[in-house]
């Protein structure tokens, strides 16, 4: 608990506000009225009330655990209630301690309540000790019937009229009526006219003329009632299952849209979940793809054509200059060869012979004409040819170009490479580009998917988040509604059929009361004919009274419940419509926002729902406003306007303190808009009782260790 | 809701007029004591005091009995 010390509020008539963020204290004020006068506590988390003996520890502040001396500690809340009129006050206070036990801190199992009654001008008081008193003056306070509309919880507001409680509505309209004396009323006149209807008949049978006709008629007409009740027992029974079946439809229709809506983003969600996982394996695989198709495809060889081109094009010139050259070289030879055979200067073969041409040559002299021939002279080369055949001239060519490594079978290969890769290389680019492209656009794709995700991920869980059904619920809710609409039709055709033959009957039982009569001797006793007529009218008006009361209280109510919905949406226009209380076949009455021609609207939010819920709230009170219930009791609600956002706080603080005496409001919205609550401060029309801000002395983010927690609390007017 | 309140509601539905038991407007502000002659109106104040006083239903039949019956 994050109050410590004393903490006091004085609350006069008006709204009076408490003003504080999330997990200032404000929940736990609304709770500590609550638990003064129920000992219970709303359980936030599981949604339920707990009584002391269940959450005994967290009641009691970690501050007065951690500075109490001598380890006791008493956690105590104490509401005084003023009766202007009657000058007394009554003093409900509730008291729950704890000790320290080692490091345990271990609560009472149990509170104690006492109950002060004090007279304020005399100043003298008693203690009510009498658990009947207690009780009596608690109901004095706030009656029992009352508290769901006058103590609540903004999350609560569904469930006080909530949709899928059959008949919630009718038991507000209850509370606040006197519509309950009208239906005792009609039970009454139900009871007078069957029993006027049989002592008529039984009269009618003791005049009968002939007593085996009247018996025999009597049978059957005995039978006919048997089976008009079972009938009508039905019929009851039909309307019941169809009202209840039509409430639950209208129930789920009301989420219907939202069930689809969910539905279908939950499709599509997965959908393009599906198709951006496949995208992401695709674009990876084209990744991988892309490094294996630089030898797959040959990628490599990207910008290497005018390489193979320039190659191919040495590789040309080079045969050619080695084709000429070889040409020139056999020609020159070969033309050599013939003119030495021609001009036969050329000695014959072996002439002189060889040793004596490798004497010449190592003399340096010529022996046949007997002149030097210096080594590397042109006669000493003259002796040297002789040595040789000259057909041998071209083989020797032939053998001196073959001592070196032949490459151009080498570069021949590599130009056929190269013209072979020709048209890969050409078509490298083009393939790059589209493999590219290919990724470029899968790219595109996985980051459209991906944002397309995000956005249907963000709508769903806002769907989820404002209309509380999640995609299991969603699916769920709509198969139901299928059953139900097959349920209510089914319903619709039994019930068709039992007025089709309750219809039959009651004429037979007509025809056969009318044999009856003829059978009578004499006549009958004219009071029992009137007893009989005036008991059965009766009967007739005690429920077409009822029925018009009820209407008058319902139109009341609707007429009233409009009015604060359009004070509440003043300014603003985003939901048009009228609140209608609808009644179901078995008759009760649901409230709903239809349109000019009375047609439901039917895709409403949270915000619209709780603000049609609390008009229609507030139309309870407003529509006995002057009488004692409205004026005695307070509004005490935490977080009222959290659900319908700031458009209509303004709108709902005007309208709460037109329709209650007293209130008491615990908002946040003032705290985060300084502009609201300076309006809040200063406009004329809210009827403003006292506002405090409370803040905590340590602030959330630094509330590991809670043992000097307090709350501040600061009078804002 | 006083009983004349309550009788009152009553008096004002139409099917009294339709049914000849009053004339329009006659049970328009009636007052408890009006319309003593009419029997409609005092079963109506019979199921009312019944109803109020938390009488049974036999003990409310034995009282209506009493007031219309003649043998």
């Amino acid at each position: 608990m994050c109050y410590a010390g004393e903490n006091r509020f004085d609350f006069t008539e008006g709204m009076n506000v408490i003003i504080g963020d999330n997990g200032y204290g404000k929940s736990k004020l609304y709770d500590a009225f609550y638990w003064a006068m129920y000992d219970e506590c709303y359980d936030t988390n599981e949604k339920e009330w707990k009584k002391t003996r269940l959450i005994g520890n967290s009641l009691i502040s970690d501050k007065a655990v951690f500075e109490s001396s001598d380890s006791l500690v008493r956690a105590s809340v104490k509401l005084t209630f003023k009766d202007i009129a009657k000058d007394c006050q009554y003093i409900v206070e509730r008291i729950l301690t704890g000790q320290k036990k080692g490091q345990e801190f271990i609560t009472d199992t149990d509170s104690v309540e006492e109950i002060t009654y004090r007279q304020i001008a005399g100043m003298t008081g008693k203690l009510i000790t009498s658990p009947d008193e207690v009780d009596r003056i608690k109901k004095k306070v706030l009656p029992d019937n009352i508290r769901p509309y006058m103590w609540f919880q903004g999350e609560q507001v569904e469930s006080i009229i909530d949709f899928g409680e059959r008949d919630s509505l009718t038991q507000a309209i209850n509370v606040l009526s006197n519509i309950s004396r009208f239906d005792e009323i009609s039970e009454v006149a139900d009871a007078w006219g069957e029993s006027a209807s049989d002592q008529y008949h039984r009269k009618v049978k003791s005049l009968s003329t002939d007593k085996d006709s009247s018996d025999r008629l009597e049978g059957e007409r005995n039978k006919i009632v048997e089976r008009i009740t079972l009938l009508e027992k039905d019929l009851r029974q039909y309307k019941d299952n169809l009202g209840t079946a039509e409430e639950e439809t209208d129930k789920l229709v009301n989420k219907q849209e939202e069930a689809i809506q969910i539905r279908e983003l939950d499709v599509r969600r997965k959908g393009l979940e599906q198709q951006l996982t496949q995208t992401v394996e695709e674009e990876q695989f084209e990744r991988v793809d892309l490094y294996q198709k630089m030898f797959s495809r040959r990628w490599v060889l990207k910008g290497s054509a005018d390489l193979v081109k320039a190659y191919n094009g040495k590789f040309s010139a080079y045969n050619d200059i080695k084709i000429t050259k070889r040409a020139e070289a056999k020609a020159r030879i070969e033309a050599e060869n013939n003119i030495i055979k021609k001009l036969q200067t050329r000695l014959p073969v072996n002439v002189p012979e060889p040793h004596n041409v490798e004497k010449m040559l190592r003399l340096e002299r010529c022996l046949v004409c007997n002149r030097e021939a210096e080594e590397g002279s042109e006669a000493w080369e003259a002796i040297r040819q002789l040595l040789s055949e000259p057909d041998n001239d071209l083989q020797e060519l032939e053998k001196e170009l073959a001592t070196n490594h032949n490459f151009e079978s080498d570069f021949r290969r590599l130009s056929q490479h190269g013209y072979a890769m020709e048209q890969d290389i050409h078509r490298v680019d083009a393939d790059i580009k589209s493999a590219l492209r290919r990724l470029n656009r899968l790219d595109k794709r996985r980051r459209s998917l991906a944002d397309d995700v995000e956005k249907v991920n963000n709508d769903y869980a806002n769907l989820v988040t404002e209309s509380a059904i999640d995609g299991e619920r969603a699916k769920r809710l709509l198969s139901e509604l299928q059953a139900k609409n097959e349920f209510a039709n089914r319903f619709r055709a039994n019930l068709t059929r039992a007025e089709i033959e309750l219809e039959r009957k009651q004429k037979e039982l007509e025809e056969i009361d009318a044999k009856l009569g003829d059978l009578v001797k004499g006549e009958l006793p004219a009071w029992l004919e009137e007893k009989k007529k005036l008991l059965m009218d009766f009967r007739d008006l005690a429920q077409s009274t009822r029925e018009r009361v009820f209407d008058k209280l319902v139109k009341q109510l609707e007429d009233e419940a409009n009015k604060h919905y359009r004070q509440m949406m003043q300014g603003n226009l985003s939901a048009q419509g009228i609140i209608k209380l609808m009644e179901s076949s078995k008759g009760n009455y649901m409230p709903r926002l239809v349109d000019g021609e009375g047609n439901p609207l039917m895709q409403l939010n949270t915000g619209n729902i709780i603000l049609i819920k609390l008009s229609t709230i507030m139309a309870i009170i407003s529509a006995r406003q002057g009488s004692r219930d409205t004026d005695l009791y307070t509004l005490i609600t935490d977080a009222p306007m959290s659900v319908f956002g700031e458009d209509y706080t303004i709108g709902f603080c005007k309208t709460v303190s037109s329709v209650y005496r007293q209130s008491i409001i615990m908002s946040k919205e003032f705290y985060k808009n300084e502009t609201l609550r300076r309006q809040l401060l200063t406009d004329s029309e809210i009827n403003l009782g006292k506002v405090y801000m409370i803040t905590p002395s340590i602030a959330e983010s630094e509330r590991s260790n809670r043992n000097s927690l307090s709350t501040n609390i600061k009078a804002l007017n | 809701m006083t009983r004349e309140q309550i009788l009152r509601l009553y008096l004002e539905d139409e099917l009294l007029v339709q049914k000849g038991y009053l004339k329009e407007g006659e049970g328009v502000d009636a007052k408890w004591a009006d319309h003593r002659n009419k029997k409609i109106v005092e079963v109506i104040k019979f199921a009312i005091e019944g109803v109020i006083n938390g009488d049974s239903q036999t003990m409310m039949t034995r009282k209506i009995n009493q007031f219309l019956d003649k043998d």
